[in-house]
C-alpha cells in the first residue's frame, strides 16, 4: 500500500483546504504587479515610492535599535538581579503590550499639546510658557518613541526567558574566570542572547510595518499611510496593490535578513531539566539605579498613559452615550470570539494534520500560513478585498437566482472582515495549539488508537483535554490581537460597523480626543487582564 | 502459527538507509517473544509496525488467520486487535486509573465494563486504585495499570515497547517477575522490546535479536547466551555484554 495515500485522510482535505484558503488572498498581491500601471502609479513611481520607502525604513531601523536597546538591558537585569521590586516588575514591565500604539500616541499628544497637562500645569503653577515646538511629538521621532515604548516588551520578554532559562552554566563560567558584570553583558549576554534579540526585535519591525494608527495620527507618509491614500482617496486599487507588493517585498527582505542574522539557529526554549539563573542582590547604589531605572521605563510605557486615560474618562463621563459605547463593544467581542474560534479550530485541524501526517509538506505547509502575521494588515486588507470582489463577480448569477439585487454581498458583509482577521491572526492561535501539540507528544494518540478509538475520538477525548490550556491561550491571544486591530477593521467592516478600536480611532482623528479614551481603556483594561493571567497565573517562571 | 511476519522493511522519510530490512519471524500463541538489540537498532520500529503506526515499505503480517498487512492490505491501529504499553506508559494523564481502563472498553455494557476493569486491576494487584490519577501513582504502579488498560479489551497480542526502562533496578527485578506471570496467566501472545539482556532472558520465551535493522539471531535465551535460567542473573551480566558485541 502506498505509504502516502495512505495518509490522505479528513484531517488532511480539512488541513489542505484551510491552507489554501489562508494562503490564497496573498497571490492577488503578487499577480497584482504585472497588472498595467496606471498613471497615479507612473506618478507616485516616479515621486512619493522613495519616500516612503525611507521613512518607513527610518521608523524601522530607529525603533529596532532603542527597542533591541531597552528590551535588553530590562531582560538583563530582570533576569540576573534581584532588586527593589523586581519581582513586581518581572510582569509589569510586559503591561505596555496592552496598549496598542495608536492609543498611546493619541495619549502622548494630549499630554504634550498646548492644553495638555505639562504645557499647562508649567503655564499655570511656574508661569513659564515653553515653545510650543518642543513639545511636539507629532513627527518621525516621535513615532520612534512611541514604537519604542509601547513594543520593547516583545524584546524583553523573548529575551528574558532566555536569559533566566538558557544562560546559567555560561554566565556562572564567566562570573568564575574572574569577570565582572559589564565584561559578562559585553562578552557573554549579548553575543548568546542574540537569536532572542533578533527574533524580538523582527516582532518589533514587523508590528511597526504594519501600523497604520500612530502614522496616520501623526501624519507620517508610509507605506500603511499610502496604500490607504491611494485606495481610498485616489480610487486606485491597482496602484494601491502594486503599493502592497512593495511592501510584501520590504517584509520578505527584512525576513531574510533576520535568517541570515541567526546564523540559522532557532529558538530554543528546551523546556526540560533547565536550571534557572541564580539571581545576585544588589546593594545601595546599584539596587536604586536599577530600580528606578525600571519605573521609569513601566511609567513611561504604562502608568502615566493609563492615568491620563483614566483621568480622561472621569472628565467625560456620560458625554458618550453608554449605548454607543455598549454597542461597539458588543461588535469588538462578536467579532473577536467568532474569528479567535474560527483561528482555534483551523490551527486545530492544520495543527493535527501536521502532526499525523509523516510528510515534508506536512511541515512545510503550515508554516506558509504562519507568513500571514509577517504580511501587514493594509497588504492582507487589499489583498482580501481583492479576492472578495472577484467571488461576488462570480457568484452574480447565483445572487440573481435568490432575487438578491446587490451585485456586492460576500465584500460588504462581516465574513470578508472575518476572514481577513483569519488570514492575519492565524499565526498567533497555530503557535500556540503547535506547541500544545508539540507538549503533548505523539505517544498518548498511538496509546488511544491502539485501545480501539479512531482518529476522531483520539481528538476529542485525549487530545483537546489535554491541550486545554494551549486552546485557551491561543484564543485568548488572539482575541486581544483582534480587539487591538485597526487597519484591516477600518477597511474592511461592514458599513457603520463600529468597534472599540474604531471608534477610539476616530474619535481620535476628529481631535475628541478625551471621548476617544473610554474605548481605548476598555481595550487597555481587558489586553492587561489577558496578559496578567499570562505571565503572572499561568507562570512561564522562572 | 498465531504471527507471520515475512520480509517487513522500512526507511524512514528523512534517510535513504534502511532502518528495517526484509524482517521475517514467527509466534506461536501465547509465547512471549522478546526483540533484543541496541538503541537505533530498529527494535522499536518493528514494534510500531507491527501496532500500525508506522506504514512499511515491504512485507506481509498475519495475526491468527487475520491478513493485517501486506502490499495492498493495512489495517488500521484501532482495527488490529493489538494491546501495547508504551516506554512512558502514555496513561491519560486527566483521567483515573478506572477511566484509563475503561478507554478500551467501549463496546461493552456498562456491567461488563466494570466487571472487566476490575478483573484486570485484580491480576496486577491494583485494586482500590480504580480513583488515582497517573501522577499520584509510582512508576511501577504506572507501568501495571498500563499493562492493565493493554491487556482489559482481551488483545490478541500485547506489545511492549522497553517496558522496564523508566523503573528503578530493584523495582525492575520484581516488576519482570510479575509481568510474566500476569502475561502467562493471561495466556497473552506478546512482543516486547529491550536493549537489557537480562530483561529478555527473565521473560521471553524466545529472543530475536536484531542489529543494524536485520535479524542476528533467533532462538530461546539459553541457546542464545549460552546459559541455563538457573545460572542467571549473575553471569548473564558478562554474556550480555558479549552478546551485544557480537
Amino acid at each position: 500500500m502506498n505509504r502516502y495515500l495512505a495518509n490522505v485522510n479528513g484531517w488532511t482535505i480539512g488541513a489542505i483546504l484551510i491552507i489554501i484558503l489562508l494562503f490564497v488572498p496573498n497571490v492577488s498581491i503578487v499577480t497584482g504587479i504585472f497588472s498595467p500601471a496606471s498613471e497615479n502609479w507612473a506618478h507616485i513611481k516616479e515621486y512619493m515610492l522613495l519616500k516612503y520607502i525611507k521613512s518607513s525604513l527610518t521608523l524601522v531601523f530607529f525603533t529596532a535599535l532603542f527597542t533591541g536597546a531597552i528590551g535588553l538591558s530590562l531582560a538583563w537585569l530582570i533576569a540576573q538581579y534581584d532588586f527593589p521590586l523586581r519581582n513586581f516588575m518581572k510582569w509589569a514591565l510586559i503591561l505596555p503590550l496592552s496598549i496598542p500604539p495608536f492609543i498611546g500616541a493619541y495619549t502622548y499628544h494630549g499630554i504634550v499639546n498646548y492644553t495638555g497637562v505639562i504645557q499647562k500645569t508649567l503655564r499655570n503653577q511656574f508661569d513659564i510658557t515653553p515653545n510650543p515646538a518642543f513639545f511636539d511629538i507629532m513627527n518621525v521621532p516621535g513615532a520612534i518613541f512611541i514604537y519604542t515604548i509601547f513594543l520593547y516588551p516583545y524584546v524583553y520578554m523573548i529575551t528574558r526567558i532566555f536569559l533566566s532559562h538558557q544562560s546559567a552554566s555560561l554566565i556562572e563560567s564567566a562570573r568564575t574566570l574572574g569577570k565582572g558584570p559589564w565584561e559578562i553583558f559585553s562578552k557573554v549576554v549579548i553575543p548568546i542572547s542574540r537569536v532572542s534579540i533578533i527574533g524580538g526585535v523582527s516582532l518589533v519591525v514587523l508590528e511597526v510595518l504594519n501600523d497604520y494608527g500612530v502614522v496616520k495620527y501623526f501624519g507620517i507618509q508610509t507605506f500603511s499611510t499610502a496604500i490607504f491614500q491611494t485606495w481610498f482617496g485616489l480610487g486606485d486599487l491597482d496602484s494601491s496593490i502594486k503599493l502592497a507588493a512593495s511592501l510584501m517585498g520590504i517584509v520578505i527582505f527584512i525576513l531574510i535578513i533576520e535568517r541570515l542574522l541567526r546564523g540559522g539557529k532557532q529558538y530554543s526554549y528546551s523546556t526540560t531539566k533547565v536550571r534557572p539563573l541564580p539571581l545576585v542582590k544588589l546593594k545601595g547604589k546599584s539596587a536604586v539605579f536599577a530600580t528606578i531605572y525600571t519605573l521609569i521605563i513601566f511609567s513611561v510605557a504604562f502608568l502615566i498613559p493609563v492615568i491620563q486615560l483614566i483621568d480622561w474618562v472621569i472628565l467625560t463621563f456620560g458625554k458618550v452615550p453608554m449605548e454607543e459605547v455598549l454597542t461597539y463593544t458588543k461588535n469588538s467581542v462578536t467579532v473577536a470570539v467568532i474569528s479567535a474560534t474560527l483561528i482555534i479550530v483551523f490551527s486545530l485541524i492544520v495543527g493535527n494534520f501536521s502532526r499525523i501526517v509523516h510528510h515534508k509538506l506536512a511541515k512545510l505547509l503550515p508554516k506558509l500560513t504562519i507568513l500571514g502575521y509577517s504580511i501587514p494588515g493594509a497588504v492582507i486588507a487589499v489583498a482580501v478585498v481583492t479576492t472578495f470582489i472577484a467571488l461576488d463577480r462570480n457568484f452574480a448569477p447565483i445572487y440573481q437566482f435568490f432575487g438578491v439585487e446587490s451585485a456586492l454581498v460576500l465584500s460588504v458583509s462581516l465574513f470578508m472582515l472575518i476572514s481577513a482577521y483569519v488570514i492575519r491572526f492565524f499565526a498567533i492561535g497555530y503557535n500556540s495549539i503547535e506547541s500544545g501539540f508539540d507538549k503533548i507528544g505523539t505517544d498518548f494518540r498511538d496509546a488511544s488508537r491502539m485501545l480501539g478509538a479512531n482518529s476522531m475520538r483520539t481528538f476529542f477525548k485525549i487530545d483537546v483535554p489535554m491541550m486545554k490550556g494551549a486552546i485557551i491561550s491561543g484564543f485568548v491571544l488572539v482575541f486581544v490581537d483582534i480587539l487591538k486591530e485597526i487597519p484591516l477593521t477600518l477597511i474592511l467592516r461592514p458599513f457603520n460597523y463600529d468597534t472599540l478600536a474604531t471608534k477610539a480611532f476616530q474619535y481620535a482623528s476628529d481631535e475628541k480626543i478625551m471621548e476617544a479614551s473610554q474605548a481605548s481603556l476598555l481595550i487597555v483594561g481587558v489586553s492587561a487582564i489577558a496578559i496578567i493571567v499570562f505571565h503572572k497565573l499561568l507562570r512561564e517562571e522562572p | 502459527m498465531f504471527i507471520d511476519i515475512q520480509n517487513l522493511s522500512f526507511t524512514y522519510s528523512n534517510s535513504s538507509m534502511k532502518a528495517i530490512n526484509d524482517i521475517s519471524f514467527t509466534v506461536e500463541k501465547g509465547e512471549v517473544i522478546s526483540i533484543l538489540g541496541r538503541s537505533g537498532s530498529g527494535k522499536s520500529t518493528i514494534l510500531r509496525i507491527i501496532a500500525g503506526l508506522e506504514m512499511p515499505n515491504g512485507g506481509s503480517f498475519i495475526l491468527n488467520g487475520k491478513k493485517i498487512m501486506d502490499t495492498r492490505t493495512f489495517i488500521q491501529p484501532e482495527k488490529r486487535g493489538i494491546g501495547m504499553v508504551f516506554q512512558d506508559y502514555a496513561l491519560f494523564p486527566h483521567m483515573n486509573v478506572e477511566e484509563n481502563i475503561l478507554f478500551g472498553l467501549s463496546k461493552m455494557s456498562r456491567n461488563d465494563k466494570k466487571k472487566r476493569t476490575n478483573e484486570v486491576l485484580e491480576l496486577v494487584e491494583l485494586e482500590g486504585f480504580e480513583k488515582r490519577y497517573p501522577h499520584q501513582l509510582s512508576g511501577g504502579q504506572q507501568q501495571r495499570v498500563a499493562l492493565a488498560r493493554a491487556i482489559a479489551p482481551e488483545p490478541d497480542l500485547i506489545l511492549l515497547d522497553e517496558p522496564f526502562s523508566n523503573l528503578d533496578t530493584d523495582l525492575q527485578v520484581k516488576i519482570r517477575g510479575d509481568l510474566r506471570r500476569i502475561l502467562k496467566k493471561a495466556n497473552t501472545t506478546a512482543i516486547f522490546v529491550t536493549h537489557n539482556v537480562n530483561d529478555a532472558h527473565a521473560l521471553a520465551d524466545r529472543i530475536v535479536k536484531i542489529k543494524d535493522g536485520k535479524i542476528e539471531k533467533i532462538g530461546r535465551p539459553c541457546d542464545l547466551l549460552g546459559l541455563s535460567t538457573s545460572e542467571l542473573p549473575s553471569t548473564v551480566e558478562k554474556a550480555s555484554e558479549e552478546l551485544l558485541t557480537v
